[in-house]
This record gives C-alpha cells, sequence and structure tokens, in this order.
C-alpha cells in the first residue's frame, strides 16, 4: 500500500513536548508500514547524513 | 516498481532501504571485524537502522573475546583499511581495555566520527546476545542485530533516558505483532537483578 495512492494519514498533536514526540514516533511508523523501505529511508537518510557531515566538520582534524 | 516492506521472519529481516552514510561505515567495518570474531550490534544503530528518525556517531558492538594475538591482526587489517583507534595506538594497550571491560573506538583515519564503539561483553547477560540475534539484510551486505526484546528491555529499564525510550517505542510500534513480551519482561528482571548485584548502572 503506497501512501501517494492512499487516503493522508494525521498525527495528534502532544499535549506536552515529550508526548508529542511519542506521537510523532507513532506517525511516522504509521508512514513506514504505508510506503515502501526505500521512500521512508530517503526521508531518514536527510537526517542521517547531515547529521554526520555536522559531526565530521566539527571534529575536523 | 515493486515496494518493499521491511519485515521479520526466522531471525531475519530484509530491508529495502536506501543505505545511509551510517550504514556503509558500519558494513565497510563489519566486513572485516567479523573475520577475527563474532558480534552483535546493540544499542541507537538498532533502532536507527530500522527506520528511527535520528541520527548517532558511534554504533555500539559486542564482540567475542579474541586472543592478544587475533587482536593484533585485526587491528592491522583495520589499519591497512583505513581505520584508527581513538584510545591508544600500540595493540597491548587496546587489548589491555577490552579485557578490562572497557570499550574502544574505532573512526575512519583522521575523523573521530562517526565510530565504532566495541566491547566485550561483560558477563552472562551480554552473552546471551550472541544467542539470539537477527541478521538484517541490506542490499550492501548483512548486518547482526541483538534480538528486539532484548533492545527494547535495555533501552526501557538499564539505559533508561528520554532518547532511549523513544528508541524502543519505535521498535515496539513497527514490530508490536512480532515482539514476545514476556521475553521483555524476563530481561527486565535479570537487569533489575544486575543492578542489585553489580551496580552497573547508566552508560
Amino acid at each position: 500500500m503506497d501512501m501517494e495512492k492512499n487516503k493522508r494519514i494525521f498525527m495528534k498533536p502532544g499535549e506536552t513536548n515529550e508526548e508529542d514526540r511519542r506521537n510523532f514516533i507513532k506517525f511516522w511508523v504509521k508512514y513506514m508500514k504505508s510506503t515502501s523501505d526505500k521512500e521512508w529511508s530517503k526521508q531518514q537518510n536527510v537526517i542521517i547524513n547531515s547529521q554526520l557531515h555536522v559531526a565530521k566538520y566539527n571534529f575536523r582534524l | 516498481m515493486t515496494l518493499n516492506y521491511m519485515e521479520l521472519k526466522n531471525n531475519k529481516i530484509i530491508l529495502d532501504r536506501i543505505p545511509s552514510e551510517l550504514d556503509i561505515f558500519a558494513v565497510e567495518f563489519l566486513r572485516i571485524l567479523e573475520k577475527y570474531t563474532e558480534y552483535v550490534v546493540i544499542s541507537g544503530y538498532v533502532s536507527i537502522l530500522l527506520g528511527r528518525t535520528r541520527s548517532t556517531e558511534d554504533i555500539d558492538v559486542f564482540i567475542k573475546p579474541l586472543s592478544k594475538e587475533e587482536l593484533s591482526s585485526l587491528h592491522k587489517e583495520l589499519k591497512e583499511s583505513n581505520f584508527w583507534c581513538l584510545n591508544a595506538e600500540k595493540d597491548n594497550e587496546i587489548y589491555s581495555y577490552l579485557t578490562d571491560k572497557l570499550a574502544i573506538r574505532f573512526a575512519k583515519i583522521n575523523t573521530y566520527a562517526p565510530n565504532f564503539e566495541v566491547k566485550f561483553p561483560k558477563d552472562k547477560l551480554d552473552e546471551e546476545a550472541f544467542s539470539d540475534f537477527i541478521t538484517v539484510e541490506l542490499s550492501i551486505g548483512d548486518i547482526k542485530i541483538s534480538s528486539l526484546e532484548r533492545h527494547i528491555a535495555f533501552k526501557n529499564y538499564y539505559l533508561g533516558s528520554k532518547k532511549d525510550e523513544e528508541d524502543a517505542l519505535h521498535i515496539e510500534e513497527y514490530f508490536k505483532d512480532k515482539i514476545d513480551f514476556s521475553k521483555i519482561n524476563k530481561y527486565k528482571l535479570l537487569i533489575e537483578e544486575r543492578k542489585r548485584k553489580h551496580g552497573y548502572g547508566k552508560k
């Protein structure tokens, strides 16, 4: 099931920052299950790769 | 186009993700490491590999104890593949850290991050990670990770920060139909017992 071809899913906002973060995790997992590994990993890689670039820059020798 | 979804079956996860730079780094290091000893990747990178939306600068891995000679050969091959140890240069010193149950770190030469945090198991509870690991099959190679139940239990009851609890929640949410919650409780009791006996606290 590809989310693009189906109804959008929506995230429930949390009452606190902690609840909001947990709600996002559940929302993200729902999204992962609605799309292919390639699609969600493309988005996740933006976070992973950009943080690595920052870390490499900060720790450059 | 075929759409592939990650699924756990018979202790194996076939993951059709686009490899991140962290995955490429992990596979390169692990292909060398596994020539010398058995390994199991634990902690944060397990959640990240399986889709958690965060990154990390270090990948934790347990290795089965190896001899000083084996460590020297491993270190030699790592250096030839442009890795360096962040803790020491001499094999003796690196080996003594490991046998003192301390973690040693390896990164690509002239960098500090990302890095691999390599350690021997502290006790029987850690050693058991080698008996129920999961193999994650990526397009660039396999990665052995700790069982999901062990991962969740250690995140929630041993490490216990907000970040760790969120890492556990991600795995619980995705694999809830596959997780043996009684196994998590068993680990919880063993972790509590370890804390009582040895006082091993947070990382």
